[in-house]
Formats: C-alpha cells, structure tokens, sequence
C-alpha cells in the first residue's frame, strides 16, 4: 500500500497527492492526517490536488470528511488544485464540496489559511 | 484492351483535351463558375485535364489530386465541378475512341466503358474525398472558432477575469462555457472571474441551473465566481422560481462587480492626487535631509 | 467489436478498471474532461460491483458507426440485485453510508444510462459515452 506524505511547515501541514488514490491508501491518509494534527497541533493543512486527474463519489467522501474531522480537531483544510476536468465531474457527480475552502494553487492556499484564521 | 485503349487516348491527348475544353466551356455559362474570369477558368480547366491525364498514366498519383482538390476549395469552386469534369471527360473520351474504331460491337462497347470507368472512378473517388475532407476540416476550424466566440474570456488585469456572456445558453453551450471558464481561470490564474450575464434575454430554472453549476466548479478549482448584471426582471425569475443563490456573490452591474473584486483581490482604485501627494511628500522627505 | 474485461474481486481492481476506462476512452480520443468522466463511470459502477455484489466484470467495448464513434461500459454482478430501481436513482440514496452519488451522479456522466436488475439474480448497467 501506498502512504501518502504529509509535510509540517511551522504551523501548518502540507500534503501534496502524487499517487493514483485507491480506496486504502485514502483511508490510511485519513488516519495519517488527524494523527498528524494530534501529535503538532497545527491549526491548518493544504492538500494539494494538481496532480489528481480523478475524484469519484468515495474519494470525495474521504476528503469531504477529513476536513470535517481536521475541523473539528481545530484545524482548517484547504483544499488547492483541482483540475478543471476534475471539478467537471464532481459537478456531475452532485458533489460540491460546500463547505470546503479551495484555492488555485499551494501558495494560495498558505494565503487563505492566514485568512481563515485571521493570523 | 485496356493498353490498347490507354494507347490511343495518349497518342490523341490533344485532340481529346480540346474536346474536352469545348464541353466544359459551355458549362461555364449561367453556371457556378460564371463570376470567374476567363483565365483562371481556362488555366484550372488545364490543371484539371492534366490530373486526369496523370492520374490514368500512374494510376492515381495522390498528392497531385490532393493539391488540385484543395486548390478548388480556396477558389471556392463547387464539387460539381469536379463531378461534371470527369463526366465530361468519360462522354468525349469514350466518343472519341468510338469515332476512331472501325469495326465495333457490343463486347468492345462494353469493354470499353469499362475501360474508362476504371481509369476515373478512383479519381472521382480521391477527389471527392479530398474536397469533402477539406471541407470538414474548414467547417471544424470554423466551429472551434464559433465555440471561441460563444464564451469569451477576457483577463482585464492580474487575478481578475471576464466572461461576458451573449444570447441563448442550452446545455450545449452551457458545457462550453464551462470549460472555457474553467480553464481559463487556470491559464490566467485569475481568483475572481466576472460572469457578466447582461446580454442573457431569458433567465429560466435551466438556465440558472447551468450558472449555478459554472459557479460551483469555478470555487471547487479554488476561485471565485462573481455574478454580475442580474437585471430586476432576472432578480425577479430567479426569487419566484426559488432558486438559491446565496452562495455566490452577484451585483447588478459590471462596473460593481469589479469593484468588488478588486476588494477581494486587496486592491483599490487610487485617484491620481493621491498619488501626487505621495510623490508630493517623498520630494517633501528628500529636501528636508 | 473490440472489447476488453476486467474482472472485479479485489478493492484493487477497480483501480486497474478506472485506468483501463481512461487509457480507452484516451484512445477513443475523447476530450480531457470527457476522459475524466469516463474513468470516474468506471470507478463509481466497479466499486458498487466490489462493495454491494462482492464480485463481478466490468468490460468496455468501442463503437463505432456511420457518423459518431464512442465507448460503452457494461458493469455486471450476480450479487442481490436491487428492487427499487428508481429509489436508488435518486440523489443521496445510500445503504452503506456513502454519498448516495454514484448511480445517479453515472448517469448525469454519461450520455446514455441502462440499469436492469433483479433480485437475488444480479445488476446489469451499460452506459456509453459519445466522442464530442
Ligand atoms: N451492483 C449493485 N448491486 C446491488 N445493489 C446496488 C448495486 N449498485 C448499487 N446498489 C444499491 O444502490 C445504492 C445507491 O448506489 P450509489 O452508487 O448511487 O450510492 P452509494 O454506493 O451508496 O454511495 P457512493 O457511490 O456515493 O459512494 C447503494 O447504496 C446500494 O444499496
Ligand atoms: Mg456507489
């Protein structure tokens, strides 16, 4: 099984999907993170979508529900880089992700986790 | 046969062009080609007779066939041109070697039509098929341009992207635009895009339904989608048909729309004076070291 | 027709359909985002086969005729079939705690959707994809 790396970057995470995500790897990830914000105390994260070409129904429920999780673990996520193509389906799909902040790319993610929180 | 008939049409090439060049001539008048000048309708006609003539000999040489094809196509010549070229041709050709045969019967008849089937039919064959490829090829240039056309993105300045939209939006279109603002939001890095739907006639649930889900993707990418020239009769449509659209900013008018982005964008619009009092102070500082 | 299958048993195995779907749907010549679609298709019905009828084969076949060319997708399972069709259409409708998106987010995805099935017997969904 693939891990998925999580970066620290002084209050914050940092977490960059590179891999085709099957449905374990996403699991473990899930658990990675909140474990993560648990042992630093970061009060934001960014993950980092670019090199996602796909978002299916499941995937979306797992990044849907990390954020709720991170949240209410006193972390706001970010979620940065969805490709267009991607975006397309979820549109499809029914999936809007309401309540989850988004911007282009990391760099502006960082910016609006200042934002967020009001740092 | 087929050699011996080869044989006399290239031994009276001249004779058979002639003829040929007769026919089509009369052709030319109250017809397609009757705008065209004499020159050119003669010079094309010899083009034309010489990719006959060379298609028999090699038995169709492709790139010649292809470029007279396409030279038709920027003359914007018809196809039936090249379909009454190539009857004519059969008809004079078939006249000619019958005026030149002495005893004749039904098996030569027969022999000989089939002769000269075969040599045009590949012809016809390539040649429609590079006119009616080239024309497709046109015609999806032109769509491209036209899908262009129908959503427009405009970068105004850094961040900051419009996307004024015009006339009816269906699904298609809807689909459309939806690309094209998705990706230009990514080329252009924009984090405020300006839908400005002033030129929309109608408004209807669809029609909200297909804004709405442009929006949506538009912040699921990471950038925000303002809505902008909500007239009254839309503010109307859009309360008395119950839909919801809280989550986007909207304001009536382009000009306040891109104020707003600019806000959001942590930028303002500077009077001039106060960039004067600014350079004003700055000589102020220097004179005083 | 060309066709090509993959059989699902393993959770792994809709990984590997979800990338044959796109490497067809590539070769078809399909737009980026309709690629997208298609591998998104595949994952949604290849992950109802693993998760609801524990085994069954996803297979993609290319169409062509006169004047359009596209994919179709048939996912089939003989797990416990489904008895209210047009309840598990509806958006939100879900017996495993999921989103309730994928059938009914399937068919918004693709241009023509078929679902027949029976209980105890097993679900048959064929959908195709038309190059734009
Ligand atoms: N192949 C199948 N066999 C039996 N039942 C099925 C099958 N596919 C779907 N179902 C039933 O239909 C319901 C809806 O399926 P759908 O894919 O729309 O949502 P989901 O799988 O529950 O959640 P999501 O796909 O969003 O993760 C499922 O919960 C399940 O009860
Ligand atoms: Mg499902």
């Amino acid at each position: 099984m693939k891990k998925i790396p999580i970066l620290k970057l002084h209050d914050y995470l940092l977490v960059s999907i590179q891999t085709e995500i099957d449905d374990q790897t996403a699991m473990q990830f899930q658990e990675d993170l909140l474990q993560k914000i648990h042992v630093t105390g970061a009060t934001g994260v960014v993950i980092d979508l670019t090199s996602v070409d796909m978002i299916d129904s499941f995937i979306a429920k797992v990044l849907g529900d990390v954020v709720t999780m991170s949240d209410l673990m006193g972390a706001t996520v970010v979620l940065t880089g969805i490709q267009p193509a991607v975006a397309m389906t979820l549109i499809d799909l029914g999936i809007h992700l309401q309540n989850v902040p988004t911007a282009l790319d990391i760099e502006q993610g960082l910016v609006k986790l200042h934002q967020e929180l009001g740092a | 046969m087929d050699t011996k008939f080869k044989k006399i049409v290239f031994e009276n090439s001249d004779m058979i062009v002639n003829m040929w060049m007769k026919e089509i001539e009369t052709l030319k008048d109250g017809n397609y080609t009757s705008s065209v000048s004499d020159e050119l309708f003669e010079s094309t006609n010899r083009e034309f007779v010489n990719v006959i003539f060379s298609s028999i000999q090699h038995r169709g040489s492709t790139h010649v066939v292809e470029d007279f094809s396409e030279k038709l196509i920027n003359l914007g010549w018809p196809l039936s041109y090249i379909t009454d070229g190539l009857q004519v041709f059969r008809r004079v050709t078939i006249d000619f070697i019958l005026s030149h045969t002495e005893r004749i019967d039904s098996t030569y008849i027969s022999e000989l039509i089939r002769s000269v089937d075969l040599w045009t039919e590949p012809l016809i064959r390539q040649l429609v098929n590079e006119y009616s490829g080239s024309w497709e090829h046109i015609v999806s240039l032109q769509r491209v341009a036209l899908q262009e056309l129908s959503a427009p993105l405009i970068p105004v300045m850094d961040n900051i992207t419009i996307m004024p939209l015009i006339g009816t939006i269906d699904t298609e279109r809807a689909k459309l635009i939806m690309e094209n603002l998705l990706d230009g939001v990514i080329k252009h890095n924009s984090e405020v895009v300006l839908m400005d739907i002033t030129g929309v006639p109608v408004v209807d649930t669809m029609v909200a339904h297909h804004i709405i889900q442009a929006a949506e993707a538009v912040r699921l990418i990471g950038s925000t989608c303002i809505l902008v020239g909500i007239r009254p009769e839309i503010a109307q449509t859009i309360v008395n048909l119950g839909i919801n659209l809280d989550k986007f900013p909207t304001q009536s008018s382009l000009k306040k729309g891109f104020s707003a982005a600019l806000n959001m964008t942590g930028r303002d619009i500077v009077e001039n004076q106060a960039k004067h009092k600014q350079i004003q102070d700055m000589i102020d500082s220097l004179s005083r070291e | 027709m060309e066709k090509s299958c993959v059989s699902i048993k393993i959770e792994l195995d809709i990984v590997a359909a979800r990338q044959l779907g796109r490497e067809l749907a590539k070769q078809v010549g399909f737009s980026v985002v309709d690629q997208a679609r298609f591998a998104t298709a595949v994952s949604e019905l290849a992950r109802n086969i693993y998760l609801y009828a524990d085994q069954g084969e996803i297979s993609f076949d290319i169409i062509k005729n006169m004047n359009q060319s596209g994919l179709r997708l048939t996912a089939t399972d003989k797990g416990p079939g489904i008895r209210d069709i047009s309840q598990v259409m509806q958006d939100g409708y879900t017996t495993s705690g999921g989103l309730g998106a994928g059938l009914p987010g399937v068919r918004r995805l693709m241009d023509d959707f078929d679902i027949i099935s029976e209980e105890n017997i097993g679900t048959t969904v064929t959908v195709v994809k038309w190059k734009r």
